[in-house]
């Protein structure tokens, strides 16, 4: 049946995601996979990074200290040719080399001056140790390391060292990590998706033949299929299954007993009511509307019987009698009577549709779709054939106060009535209706009619429209 | 003139209260406690139209429709406590003109009573009352029935649908038509009693009944007679 679930229950189904078992073993795999692939991710950063700038630390000490050594060495020499000096140092890429020497300063390059060396780095220099610093120079990072000249010479020999080459190297590592923990992350709830797959599969049976027993196919039977972790589940599930479906085939035997059982008592009381009415005039007046109250009530009686047969008939796999029905004619014949004049109105798109059907049962459903509008919706007011995709849509109206959206559910139950007064002997009808649209393949649901009312659909599927 | 009914019923509370129901009706009514007094009822009393249990102490229903229809051509109404397929398709196997279903009412009873005792009323641009269908002869009016010459033996509604077909002059008639006109149903009739009917009819008046060349098939739509 189309009928939407009531909102609180959708509401409260949403709010509580991943609800199912299956989602959340995937999710907890996703995870797990997400927090160890970042846990590797920042060890493998720290570590190499480290060691990175380590090295090129080392590396720049080394090289300025051999560069110092050879400058102490050719100051002893020569004091007058410093900047040729500098310039004459082996080539170290794209180092800049600083030389202050007794209170001058020299340098190689136009944009490393004195003043980018903090007064720090330049302190411990001139105290005798040698020092290294990062530095920012016009935005782009290098490392300075300072040597101080032997005290015969005096003075301090600086190499600036850049580090933007380093630091994209670092860059890419780190994308590179961040990159491969979310592929980790993702292959784990792959993973995780798989293995739940694999291990809930029993689960996901028992699940599946749960809710087959839910919608009503009650001889669905579990196999284990030689699933040691599934036997004990199976058998305890088909147990249960099993004498869920005897109990409901002996409640449905019962239901059908009494009201064959009825049938012959009942066939004595209407006749007889039958007599009595036809001597109406003879009765004294005190007794005529007892009389008639009993008249009404033998109806209805009889009414609940014929549903309850009805019923047990089609527990009872009564087959459909099928032939090729003309769907306009044979709504406008059912609607009509039981309203008691025209209400049926015939698309003319679908005047011509046949199907299969079974034909009492159609008449069925729309006499109680009718009846029902009678009772519980002051009167039907229009029968509606008309057509829909693969389909024929009939459309029985009424304008009483429509059936609130939560109960829309439950009206197709049985001894469910539309309205507050469920003593008026449609207790069964709609359940019927529910059936026999199921058993033709078709939809039924209750909306809400455009200007009030309550408007139950019929969808009977059809070949060709 | 007062139309006789021969009840069937061993229930007798039912047999009581149907009797006094259908006398009500109009008819007169005699009654059968069992398969056998009905059997014999038919024979003595020629009763119009029979109803017939199926649920009887003796023997079953089926059986006695089928020796009632043995020597008389009396329209049987079954009347089943059960509403089994099976059931139906079987009383009207067995020869059964109509089937009602507990619980009855007199008054819907005699509906169905007088719906089988009608007589075929010509249609309005109906001139000859004797239709062929090749060498099969139907006399509407005369109620002679007869193949190349040889007269065929009817029982009162087979005839009555051969007749309704032959009005038609060649006509399609949809199962409803014929349900309406034989039996008086509106147009939600049980189809399978003019699916039998039209059976036991080609059983008498064709040749080889599994290739009618009289009483055809329009799939889908019904039936109608080779003229």
């Amino acid at each position: 049946m189309g009928v939407t679930a009531p909102r609180g229950r959708r509401l409260q189904q949403w709010m509580s995601l991943p609800r199912s078992l299956r989602s959340r073993v995937t999710v907890a795999f996703g995870l797990l996979a997400l927090a160890l692939s970042a846990l590797l991710a920042a060890l493998a950063w720290t570590f190499v990074s480290s060691r990175l700038v380590t090295q090129r630390q080392d590396a720049g000490v080394r090289a300025t200290t051999v560069d110092a050594e050879a400058i102490t060495v050719a100051l002893l020499r020569d004091r007058t040719q410093i900047p040729s000096l500098l310039d004459g140092l082996p080539d170290t890429g794209s180092s800049s080399s600083l030389l202050s020497s007794g209170g001058r300063w020299f340098t190689t390059s136009p944009t490393v001056g004195p003043r980018s060396l903090p007064a720090a780095l330049v302190h411990t220099v001139d105290g005798g140790l040698v020092a290294r610093q990062r530095i920012d120079v016009a935005g782009a990072p290098f490392l300075a390391v300072g040597v101080p000249l032997g005290s015969s010479v005096g003075g301090a020999y600086y190499e600036v060292f850049p580090l933007s080459d380093l630091d994209r190297t670092l860059h890419v590592l780190s994308v590179t990590l961040v990159v491969a923990a979310l592929v980790t992350s993702l292959l784990g709830l792959a993973v995780g998706r798989f293995a739940s797959r694999l291990a809930l599969r029993p689960l996901v049976r028992f699940d599946e033949a749960a809710s087959a027993v839910a919608r009503g196919d009650l001889d669905t039977r579990l196999d284990a299929e030689g699933d040691p972790g599934l036997e004990g589940l199976a058998a305890s599930f088909n147990r249960t299954a099993e004498a869920l479906q005897q109990r409901v085939v002996a409640d449905a035997r019962f239901a059908g007993d009494v009201s064959h059982e009825l049938r012959t008592p009942l066939t004595t009381m209407l006749n007889s009511m039958q007599v009595v009415r036809n001597r109406e005039a003879e009765l004294p007046p005190s007794v005529r509307e007892p009389l008639a109250l009993l008249h009404d009530e033998l109806n209805r009686f009889r009414h609940l019987v014929v549903d309850l047969i009805e019923i047990s008939r089609h527990d009872g796999g009564d087959p459909l009698v099928l032939e090729t029905v003309h769907v306009g004619d044979l709504v406008r014949h059912a609607a009509d009577a039981a309203a008691g004049r025209p209400v049926t109105e015939v698309d003319p798109a679908v005047r011509d549709v046949r199907r299969p059907g079974d034909k009492r049962r159609l008449e069925r459903v729309l006499t109680n779709l009718v009846d029902n509008a009678t009772v519980h919706g002051y009167g039907c007011v229009r029968v509606g054939v008309l057509p829909a995709p693969g389909a024929v849509r009939i459309e029985v109206d009424d304008a009483g106060p429509g059936v609130a959206p939560e109960r829309r559910d439950r009206v197709f139950d049985r001894f469910a009535s539309g309205g507050q007064r469920s003593s008026d002997g449609v207790g069964l009808g709609l359940s019927i209706v529910a059936r026999h649209v199921e058993v033709h393949g078709g939809q039924v649901w209750v909306e809400e009619r455009p200007g009030g009312g309550a408007r139950f659909v019929v969808l009977l599927p059809v070949e060709e429209v | 003139m007062t139309r006789s009914v021969l009840l069937v019923e061993d229930d007798p509370r039912v047999r009581r209260v149907l009797r006094l129901a259908l006398e009500d009706e109009g008819y007169h009514v005699t009654e059968a406690a069992d398969g056998e007094q009905g059997v014999d009822g038919v024979t003595r009393d020629a009763p119009d139209v029979v109803l017939l249990d199926l649920m009887l102490p003796d023997r079953d229903g089926f059986s006695v429709c089928r020796t009632i229809r043995q020597g008389s051509d009396v329209p049987v109404i079954i009347v089943s406590a059960r509403t089994d397929s099976h059931d139906v398709v079987a009383g009207l196997e067995a020869g059964a003109d109509d089937y009602v279903t507990k619980p009855l009412v007199a008054k819907e009873l005699s509906a169905r009573i007088r719906a089988l005792l009608r007589r075929v009323e010509p249609s309005a641009h109906q001139h000859h009352r004797v239709v062929w269908s090749g060498d099969l002869r139907v006399g509407v009016d005369d109620g002679v029935v007869s193949r190349s010459g040889t007269p065929v033996s009817l029982s009162r509604t087979e005839f009555r649908l051969l007749a309704e077909l032959a009005v038609m002059e060649g006509s399609v008639c949809s199962r409803e038509h014929l349900l309406d006109r034989v039996w008086g149903y509106g147009y939600f009739g049980d189809s399978r009693i003019v699916d039998v009917h039209v059976r036991r009819l080609r059983m008498r008046v064709e040749p080889d009944p599994a290739n009618p060349r009289h009483v055809v098939t329009a799939r889908g739509l019904g039936y109608r007679l080779v003229v």
